[in-house]
């Protein structure tokens, strides 16, 4: 079941110029058990004053939120869980 | 799957701006720091990319230049919205909001109108001092002609930016900062709300209830509607039944919904982040005594001392009315 999960993921692709690995969840767009579109805005993170959105990478449901509100995370870290869906 | 789209007050505005810019070219924003940068509180991020220089225009540091420019373009038939950074700067561009923008419409015998929103961040809470953490709400609602906006939710800051881009009058605009949903400046649990992806307009005038309750009325605006329900929440813990109005807009102002409630439950708690002499409470509680003094057992104001806003955190968290204060206020008229 688990491996059939897209994880959503705060991997700084958004700049080739990151000095700081971590950063803090800002907001969350969409809640648990909500069916998203690939593309659209699911969370905010700011890393080092910036603030830049997370998109959905798949169409389907938002099964998990790893790291709520507030939470810190490291690039590369998994925010939340996807299960593919149309 | 829309409904429960959550979005930040500050991306709901936006939202709201970017649809009446795609349907009326007429439409168009310009401050300071409101292209590149999006605005310093977030009013017009990623507009630019959409609309370009032409429609999102940063502008040079004059208030009166700009403010006056957008009553220009206004009386020729376009739709500006022209930001005031922060709200404390209006002094350098009085004329042009007072007696320009506010009064062309009735100077020129209503050969003209004014069709502009001006667009302006309020308040306090982080320590920015007593020159860039007012609300002035008052100010700006006293002087005849201008209509006045305060949203507190995500849901409601759309709507009436709708209707404030769409009204032929002249309206002031005010969001306040900590509301706003910002990085740097955390917003607290209430204005993130679901938000529907399409238009909708919420009229002027129109008060909405944020809580019903039996015991006391408390008639609020913009921040101050979260803290208000905060104390109703721990009061509810009590016994004792909170009504929060939410007033929304001060021009025009629903006196009915203020007075209805206060006739039902008898008892007044105004709460304003805005100085307390001579505004808004001073107005919420007059309007009750007009209409209604027979069914007034008991009334308090909660608002900012009649004193600069300090700097220092803890002196500023003093003077700005607080969860225990209003807490305080409504067992004081229990």
């Amino acid at each position: 079941m688990s491996e059939d999960r897209v994880p959503v993921v705060a991997d700084g692709a958004w700049t080739d110029d990151v000095d700081e690995e971590e950063g803090v969840v800002v907001n969350w767009f969409a809640k648990e058990g909500r069916r998203v579109t690939a593309g659209e805005s699911l969370c905010e993170v700011q890393v080092e004053k910036v603030s830049v959105d997370i998109a959905a990478p798949t169409d389907g449901e938002l099964v998990e939120i790893v790291r709520d509100e507030n939470a810190e995370f490291t690039i590369g870290d998994t925010l939340a869980w996807i299960e593919p869906g149309e | 799957m829309t409904v429960d789209r959550e979005l930040t007050m500050s991306r709901a505005i936006v939202e709201a701006i970017g649809s009446e810019m795609r349907e009326n070219e007429e439409v168009f924003y310009m401050g300071e720091d409101v292209a590149d940068y999006g605005g310093i509180f977030d009013s017009t991020q990623g507009l630019l990319e959409e609309f370009g220089y032409d429609r999102i225009m940063d502008v040079p540091i004059s208030e009166t230049a700009y403010l006056g420019a957008a009553v220009g373009a206004a009386q020729q038939g376009m739709r500006p919205i022209a930001e005031l950074m922060f709200v404390d700067f209006f002094g350098v561009a009085m004329d042009q909001i007072y007696n320009q923008m506010a009064k062309n419409t009735y100077m020129s015998g209503g050969s003209v109108s004014v069709p502009m929103v001006m667009t302006t961040a309020v308040g306090g809470t982080y320590s920015d001092a007593a020159q860039h953490s007012q609300t002035l709400y008052g100010t700006f609602a006293h002087l005849p002609g201008m209509k006045v906006v305060v949203p507190s939710t995500a849901y409601d800051a759309k709507g009436l930016m709708h209707n404030a881009i769409r009204d032929d009058d002249p309206v002031v605009y005010m969001y306040h900062k900590r509301l706003m949903g910002l990085g740097w400046l955390p917003a607290p649990p209430g204005p993130k709300t679901p938000v529907p992806e399409e238009d909708y307009t919420i009229p002027f005038g129109r008060a909405d209830v944020k809580r019903e309750g039996a015991d006391v009325t408390v008639v609020t605006l913009g921040l101050h509607v979260h803290r208000a329900l905060d104390a109703a929440e721990s009061l509810a813990a009590d016994g004792v039944d909170v009504e929060v109005i939410d007033l929304r807009t001060l021009v025009p102002l629903d006196r009915e919904t203020v007075v209805e409630s206060v006739r039902k439950t008898g008892r007044l708690v105004v709460v304003d982040e805005d100085y307390r002499s001579f505004g808004l409470s001073g107005e919420i509680v007059s309007t009750v005594a007009d209409e209604a003094l027979d069914s007034l057992a008991a009334v308090e104001r909660v608002a900012m001392p009649d004193v600069p806003i300090p700097y220092a955190r803890e002196l500023e968290g003093e003077v700005l009315p607080g969860t225990d204060d209003i807490e305080a206020a409504v067992r004081n008229v229990r």
